[in-house]
């Protein structure tokens, strides 16, 4: 924290979705704070962290939000989708309707993202593998018939939870190395800046500025 | 001594001894017997230890090789022939001795001279130094001294001057033409070096150096004015430009917010130049959002779903939620390093303020949709909506009075307002036109048609994001403005029936009511109210059904004068209609009743929708058949009154009755 924290060249925005009680907002938590939550209140529709990353030398502000999984949340939730770089779909591997209900999540995530948006598949609790109601096998062949990434992720024990947050924002930043994220676009969910120079000259003439207009 | 005497005795036989004996006796005359004191002496002598002699005698030995008197009589000559050439051996030899030490002898003459002229020269040199030392001595204190002066000078200038080469161009630049200014991290150096001058020259100005002090103080306020100005026109341009979505703060923007909060008033007008770049920023993103959509169209722009005002509404508040946390991080960097008090309120005042230029074009969309009166219950979830994004901007804005804030309760406020005033409209149109109830005394289409609306609103209420304590009051109201005029508008309706068919419609009603309430939560005052009224028709319905049975059978007028006889009338077997062939067509027909008492039910049971309601109504309206042919079985079994042979006109006992009817 102590060297600059908000030089960065990127910020991404990430969502994560899935049914309640998989483990969002403990993934959330542990990969802002690197700390487990044992036991975490339900989320109330939306909360939200950031951390810098770096992925080939890159500086990445992430802005992740965290979404509630309970069904009366949905409408809520759904417009947070708007946006998105990455989307982090978390199902638990100890309950099988967790697993069943991706299908509908993943619907939302297609439909209320844009193309480009990052879709990463994955499986919590893997601590609890007495209790495993999914194997490995077929979540990942989900994953592969749906064009996204498998991680096995245990928030407990910390393990992959930096994984899922750095696969998601390497293959990003592979779209926009060649170019098939375009940063131009609104609600790309990227936004760019070059890194600025310490300090700057300005001429007395005002930089233009476009008015919002106030309809 | 006997040895050496031995020895002695042997030398006599030598010639030369006594040859040189002879020599030497021959030239000293003894006074009384010189030859026997010669040979005394002789004999005396001790030749072996007499080295002299033995050497001599040794010489001789070497050229006195033929002892003859020739040779004896020249030993002499020889002898002194012999020292003579030794002595003039000698002679040669001691010459050259004394040549060589006469020219060493000559060698230290010299040396002592040139000593002595060192010497001389050496006591020149020191008289002729000893004024250079005494001039070097007083030179040297006269040196110190200087040096002291010169390290006072130079902790004064660095105390008080700012000289560093590295921070001079910064001063060049405080005074340059105001439109080339560069900020970099020496200018803050230099900032900073200038204030402590200016606070460190304080000191002086308790010393006798006030007028450098004064000086000093003025010079560097100039240069601290100048300086914060330049500053600040730079934070103000640099702000100007933080116009994208992204917003990168610059460290040394975060720096100069850190040089100028010693400046509230510049420090206040940069954060407002800031906000006001964001506000403009702010504004168009919600426009892009509004109109453009993400790249190729997806996500949709928002303005899509109008048709649709739920999700409308919500992505618009989504999106003013998701930029006011991020502005609050853009603030957050930009005010990270100060340390003035307040930092947090400033912080909510300008997200604030950034957050007010959507407040117009957000208020004017969310009042179309909710003035185009959607319906009760979509107006409802638009304004628990409204409600839970009122919650969850708060958390970050805190619960300052902004205008996005004040914007989002005030359209909470709105959609609530038009929801109960369209709620009330509904139920006061029932009062207008209230029905009849329908022949089969069920709820009436108007109840089922507004238990319908009530349902769906408790549902989404239930479903609602709005937290528990928030809703429960939402609710009472809710609830007082449905069910007040349902319940009045059934009674009304039902105020032309009979007993039976009132109780019966109303029954069915209340009963209505209550299982579409006891679905959610917070009902339960109202469930137990709507269980007190249902009780209270129910025991209506019970002693209709009672008499109803008590009549069919003729029992009625029997059981009415037992209860009311009196001993002074007389026995009852002597009351007209109460004699014993009466009472016995009378069992005739409750027999009948007793082997099929379904047969006499009031029709009204039947349209009970409740089954339980309906059994309750049954066994209880028994209960009371059963009292009233116990109490008539008592009276007649009763000897006072006269009858005979009672068993056999009441053959059955109260409890087989009761058995039969159980
Ligand atoms: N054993 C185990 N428990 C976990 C793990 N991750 C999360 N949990 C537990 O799962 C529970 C639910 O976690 P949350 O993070 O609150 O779940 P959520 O998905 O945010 O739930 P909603 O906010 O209701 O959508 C918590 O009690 C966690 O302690 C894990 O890796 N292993
Ligand atoms: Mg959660």
């Amino acid at each position: 924290m102590a060297t600059a924290p908000y030089n960065y060249s990127y910020i991404f925005k990430y969502i994560i979705i899935g049914d309640m009680g998989v483990g969002k907002s403990c993934l959330l938590h542990q990969f802002t704070e690197k700390k487990f939550m044992a036991d975490c209140p339900h989320t109330i529709g939306v909360e939200f962290g950031t951390r810098i990353i770096e992925v080939s030398g890159q500086k990445i502000k992430l802005q992740i939000w965290d979404t509630a999984g309970q069904e009366r949340f949905r409408a809520v939730t759904r417009s947070y989708y708007r946006g998105a770089a990455g989307a982090l779909m978390v199902y638990d591997i100890t309950r099988r309707s967790t697993y069943n209900h991706l299908s509908s999540w993943l619907t939302d995530a297609r439909n209320l993202t844009n193309p480009n948006t990052v879709i990463i598949l994955i499986g919590n609790k893997a601590d609890l593998e007495a209790q495993r109601d999914v194997t490995y096998e077929e979540a990942k062949q989900f994953a592969e018939e749906n064009g996204g990434f498998m991680l096995k992720v245990n928030i407990k024990m910390g393990e992959n939870v930096e994984d899922a947050f750095l696969e998601a924002a390497k293959k990003i930043y592979q779209n926009i190395q060649d170019g098939s994220l375009d940063l131009n676009a609104a609600e790309s969910g990227v936004q760019h800046k070059p890194s600025a120079p310490q300090g700057g000259r300005l001429t007395s003439e005002p930089q233009p500025q476009r008015e919002g207009c106030g309809c | 001594m006997a040895e050496g005497t031995g020895e002695v005795v042997a030398v006599p036989a030598s010639g030369a001894a006594n040859g040189l004996n002879n020599g030497i006796g021959g030239t000293s005359t003894p006074s009384n017997n010189p030859l026997s004191r010669k040979l005394h002496k002789i004999l005396e002598t001790r030749l072996d230890n007499d080295k002299e002699m033995l050497e001599a005698l040794k010489a001789l030995s070497t050229f006195f090789v033929e002892n003859s008197l020739r040779t004896r009589r020249n030993l002499r000559g020889d002898i002194e022939r012999r020292s003579l050439a030794i002595n003039e051996e000698f002679v040669g030899i001691f010459k050259e001795v004394k040549e060589e030490l006469k020219s060493i002898s000559e060698d230290v003459q010299a040396m002592s001279n040139c000593c002595q002229d060192m010497t001389n020269r050496l006591q020149a040199a020191k008289e002729q130094t000893q004024d250079l030392i005494v001039k070097t001595t007083k030179l040297q204190s006269e040196s110190q001294r200087v040096e002291i002066r010169a390290q006072v000078a130079d902790a004064f200038l660095s105390k008080f001057q700012p000289i560093p080469n590295y921070i001079h161009n910064q001063y060049m630049s405080f005074l340059k033409p105001k439109n080339a200014v560069f900020i970099s991290e020496d200018f803050f150096k230099a900032l900073g070096r200038v204030k402590q001058i200016h606070n460190d020259v304080k000191v002086l100005l308790r010393t006798n150096q006030q007028t450098a002090g004064l000086e000093i103080m003025e010079q560097m306020a100039l240069l601290q004015e100048t300086a914060y100005e330049r500053l600040y026109r730079w934070a103000q341009s640099e702000c100007r430009t933080l116009t994208q979505e992204s917003c990168d703060i610059s460290p040394v923007l975060t720096q100069a917010m850190v040089a100028l909060q010693d400046r509230p008033v510049l420090y206040k007008y940069t954060l407002d130049e800031f906000g006001t770049a964001r506000r403009s920023t702010v504004v168009r993103g919600f426009i892009d959002a509004l109109t453009r959509g993400g790249p190729g169209g997806t996500p949709r722009p928002i303005e899509m779903h109008s048709h649709d005002p739920l999700r409308y509404v919500g992505d618009m508040l989504a999106w003013l939620h998701q930029a006011t946390a991020s502005e609050k991080e853009h603030l957050e960097a930009l005010l990270k390093h100060v340390t003035a008090q307040g930092v947090e309120e400033s912080i909510q005042e300008v997200v604030g303020h950034i957050t007010e230029g959507v407040c117009r074009p957000l208020k004017v969309r969310i009042e179309q949709v909710i003035v185009a009166e959607p319906g009760a219950v979509l107006l409802y979830k638009i304004s628990n909506l409204l409600k839970f994004y009122h919650h969850t901007v708060s958390g970050i804005v805190g619960n300052s009075a902004t205008t996005l804030l004040t914007t989002v309760e005030e359209m909470h406020l709105l959609s609530k307002k038009i929801f109960f005033s369209g709620l009330s409209l509904h139920t006061s149109k029932l009062m207008d036109k209230v029905e009849l109830p329908p022949p089969d005394l069920g709820p009436s289409s108007a109840l089922n048609q507004t238990l319908m609306l009530l349902r769906e609103v408790l549902a989404s209420h239930d479903s609602s994001v709005v937290p528990l304590d928030a809703r429960q009051a939402d609710f009472v109201q809710v609830l007082s403005c449905v069910l007040d005029p349902l319940l009045q508008m059934c009674t009304v309706s039902a105020s032309n029936l009979g007993t039976a068919d009132m109780a019966t419609f109303m029954v069915n009603s209340l009963y209505m009511m209550k299982t579409t309430l006891a679905l959610f939560e917070f009902t339960d005052k109202r469930l137990e109210m709507l269980q007190f009224q249902i009780e209270a028709h129910l025991d209506t319905l019970i002693n209709e059904q009672a008499s109803y049975v008590l009549t069919r059978i003729g029992l009625s007028y029997i059981y009415n004068t037992v209860q009311q006889h009196k001993p002074e009338q007389g026995a009852l077997a002597n009351m007209p209609n109460l004699d014993s062939v009466t009472l016995k067509a009378t069992m005739v027909q409750f027999d009948r009743y007793l082997s099929a008492p379904d047969n006499m039910l009031m029709p009204q049971l039947n349209f009970l929708l409740s089954a339980t309601v309906k059994e309750q109504i049954v066994r209880q309206s028994t209960e009371l058949v059963c009292r009233a042919y116990g109490e008539v079985y008592a009276a007649v079994m009763n000897p006072i009154n006269e009858y005979k042979d009672p068993e056999n006109i009441l053959h059955r006992s109260p409890h087989q009755v009761q058995t039969l009817l159980s």
